[in-house]
């Protein structure tokens, strides 16, 4: 009687060529990129990611632009306070972080990720696998859930950058 | 991820049988005519196209087995040689990852307390205070339901203290990206902790003074709200809804000395409606670490009930939070207004000798500061102290030739305490408090909780 019913969206905020484009303005070309990490290098980025909520799918694209390789980006889905927020980081070349935007966001409260200012404390970190929320990134009052689970998901997918795709790993062919 | 039409899928995939047929001429053909400069950069050109086409091909063949099987299974799964390959879109999820994204969601949060009143150890008690499951259902792209059930005190029954109370209850229906509407009985934006009131997002085992007395936490009532965000970080609140009820006021009862407006809520229970109520708030974080808010609400609370003097009740209140690094700040300042109550009081004064009278005034205020330590890697350890100041009586309305009731004592509460937050949203808490005036209200609490 309360089977799930068929995944919905409700209310989205950017496609992901929107994303795309806002992330990586200046990106020529966009390489899906397939992951499949083994058992033991999943266990090793949860372990260098640190405690997660539960979370959704997860996509990559290895970024191109006019002098080469730009670096990656990523879709993913972290759990707010009961329901998914579907967002886009992008990681440069160097490791650094892009300012995540949100894609879509499904609950009453804790929308406020959505606030410019707030995503733009991801900009530039170098240290985004071990990003530490209400320190490194300051949360929002009224949002603490949303924004740590999102910091949280920053740091696995900068976790998973680290240890998978840097030096080339992702590179297509 | 991407949705190809059928017939492009298929003319893409002929390009590419093209391509790699090029590639292959490409690298048999005798080299000697050409360059060697020019022969490297045809083969770079075709490797890029032929990467291209390949890396196209991936995301084509993922999205129709995508289209075969919603919500790609865990690539993670199994591949042996363990590396990254760019052959294709990607899926990878991590253990214990959801694939599909259920329309129905679950969560929840309860608190556990003991608390030993210093001037009175033998009125120790220990309670289940709360235990709470709530639900959202997702109906469509746009709309969704938010329920909260709620126990008090474990047990509900004739000869138990208990209650079991439906604590929110609404539809939400979303209007654009930036602005919502919302029907049904749902929580007043008023105040740091209405909104945010399960165990893990406050300081202390029990909810501060002031926004359990003053603002009557949880406070929710039934009617309908708009809410919008903005992009730079303010959210603004606005409604119409069900207001208090002043003939629930108990003459006999303490209960409207410590919260004037939590003993004349209506809860949406059958609540009287002739006269609604409308609310105002304003929030802005769009400074990280940053919350100043502000709200107003007021209407009716006779309900035009035969016999009931004409009564409004006005309650508004300014709040701050700043959380920069480790600390958590916030300062808080709520003051509420009964109008019409002298009347209504010359009528309780003649019913009852002693009888708890309305107040026309009552305020609180409050600072608190904590500290985010951490013990070992991921623990945190969170000492914090606050300091309020309230009085559920600050003033009276003087009655016919009277003169006014005299206002009860400014009353300051300081608490100090530290919780500790052993796994991801679950907290234990202690603190003492001690409350102006005597011994009378200190008390040593211990508690346990937890929100998912």
């Amino acid at each position: 009687m309360l089977a799930p019913a068929p995944a919905v969206i409700a209310a989205d905020y950017l496609s992901l060529a929107d994303a795309q484009r806002a992330i990586f303005p200046d990106a020529l070309r966009f390489a899906a990129v397939a992951l499949q990490p083994t058992a033991a290098q999943l266990k090793a980025i949860a372990a260098l990611a640190g405690v997660q909520p539960a979370r959704g799918r997860l996509a990559a694209w290895r970024v191109f632009g006019r002098d080469g390789e730009l670096g990656f980006f990523f879709t993913d889905e972290v759990v707010g306070r009961q329901d998914f927020i579907d967002y886009a980081l992008g990681i440069n070349a160097d490791g650094s972080l892009r300012a995540p935007e949100i894609m879509s966001y499904r609950e009453s409260h804790g929308g406020e990720v959505r606030n410019a200012a707030w995503r733009a404390q991801f900009a530039h970190r170098s240290n985004g696998a071990t990003l530490r929320p209400a320190i490194d990134i300051r949360n929002i009052a009224g949002a603490t859930l949303s924004c740590e689970h999102l910091t949280a998901g920053v740091r696995y997918l900068a976790a998973l950058w680290q240890l998978l795709l840097r030096d080339g790993a992702g590179a297509p062919g | 991820m991407t949705d190809f039409p059928r017939k492009q899928l298929i003319s893409q995939r002929c390009l590419l049988v093209v391509a790699l047929g090029l590639a292959v001429i490409n690298t048999s053909i005798p080299v000697h005519a050409a360059t060697a400069t020019g022969l490297e950069a045809r083969v770079a050109t075709l490797e890029s196209e032929l990467q291209e086409l390949k890396a196209q091909l991936a995301q084509m063949r993922a999205s129709d087995a995508a289209a075969a099987k919603p919500a790609a299974s865990a690539a993670a799964a199994a591949n042996p040689a363990g590396a990254a390959t760019a052959d294709g879109a990607s899926s990878a999820l991590p253990p214990g990852a959801t694939e599909a994204r259920p329309a129905l969601t679950w969560f929840g949060y309860g608190e556990l307390n003991y608390t030993r009143p210093s001037e009175d150890p033998s009125a120790a008690r220990a309670d289940l205070g709360r235990f709470v499951i709530g639900t959202g259902y997702r109906f469509d792209e746009r709309t969704r339901l938010e329920s909260e059930l709620e126990i008090e005190h474990a047990v509900s029954s004739a000869g138990d203290p208990g209650e079991v109370a439906i604590e929110q209850a609404y539809i939400e229906h979303e209007l654009n990206g930036a602005a919502r509407v919302r029907a049904g009985l749902f929580l007043i934006p008023s105040g740091l902790l209405n909104e945010n009131h399960e165990p893990t997002r406050y300081y202390g085992v029990f909810r501060n003074i002031v926004e359990t007395e003053i603002i009557p936490s949880t406070w929710r009532e039934g009617g309908v709200g708009f809410q919008g965000n903005t992009t730079r970080g303010l959210r603004w609140d606005a409604g119409v809804t069900t207001g208090f009820n002043l003939s629930k006021w108990d003459p006999a009862s303490s209960a409207g000395t410590q919260s004037p407006l939590g003993s004349i809520h209506q809860e949406l229970a059958l609540a009287r409606a002739a006269q609604p109520s409308a609310y105002l708030a304003a929030n802005y974080t769009g400074i990280p670490g940053l919350r100043l808010g502000a709200s107003v609400f007021g209407g009716g609370a006779s309900q035009r009930q035969p016999g009931m003097p004409g009564s409004r009740v006005l309650l508004w209140e300014g709040h701050a939070r700043w959380q920069p690094g480790a600390w958590d700040l916030a300062a808080l300042y709520a003051r509420g207004h009964i109008s019409g109550t002298a009347a209504l009081n010359a009528a309780l004064a003649a019913q009852l000798d002693d009888a708890t009278l309305v107040p026309e005034d009552f305020y609180g205020a409050y600072l608190e500061a904590a500290w985010r330590g951490r013990v070992g890697r991921s623990w945190p350890l969170i000492p914090f102290a606050r300091v309020e100041r309230f009085n559920t009586g600050s003033g009276y309305a003087a009655s016919g030739s009277g003169t006014p009731p005299p206002a009860r004592a400014d009353q300051t509460a300081y608490t100090a305490g530290v919780q500790l937050e052993f796994a991801p949203g679950v907290v234990f808490k202690t603190d003492y408090v001690d409350v102006s005036g005597g011994s009378a209200g200190d008390r040593f609490d211990l508690g346990l909780g937890y929100a998912f």
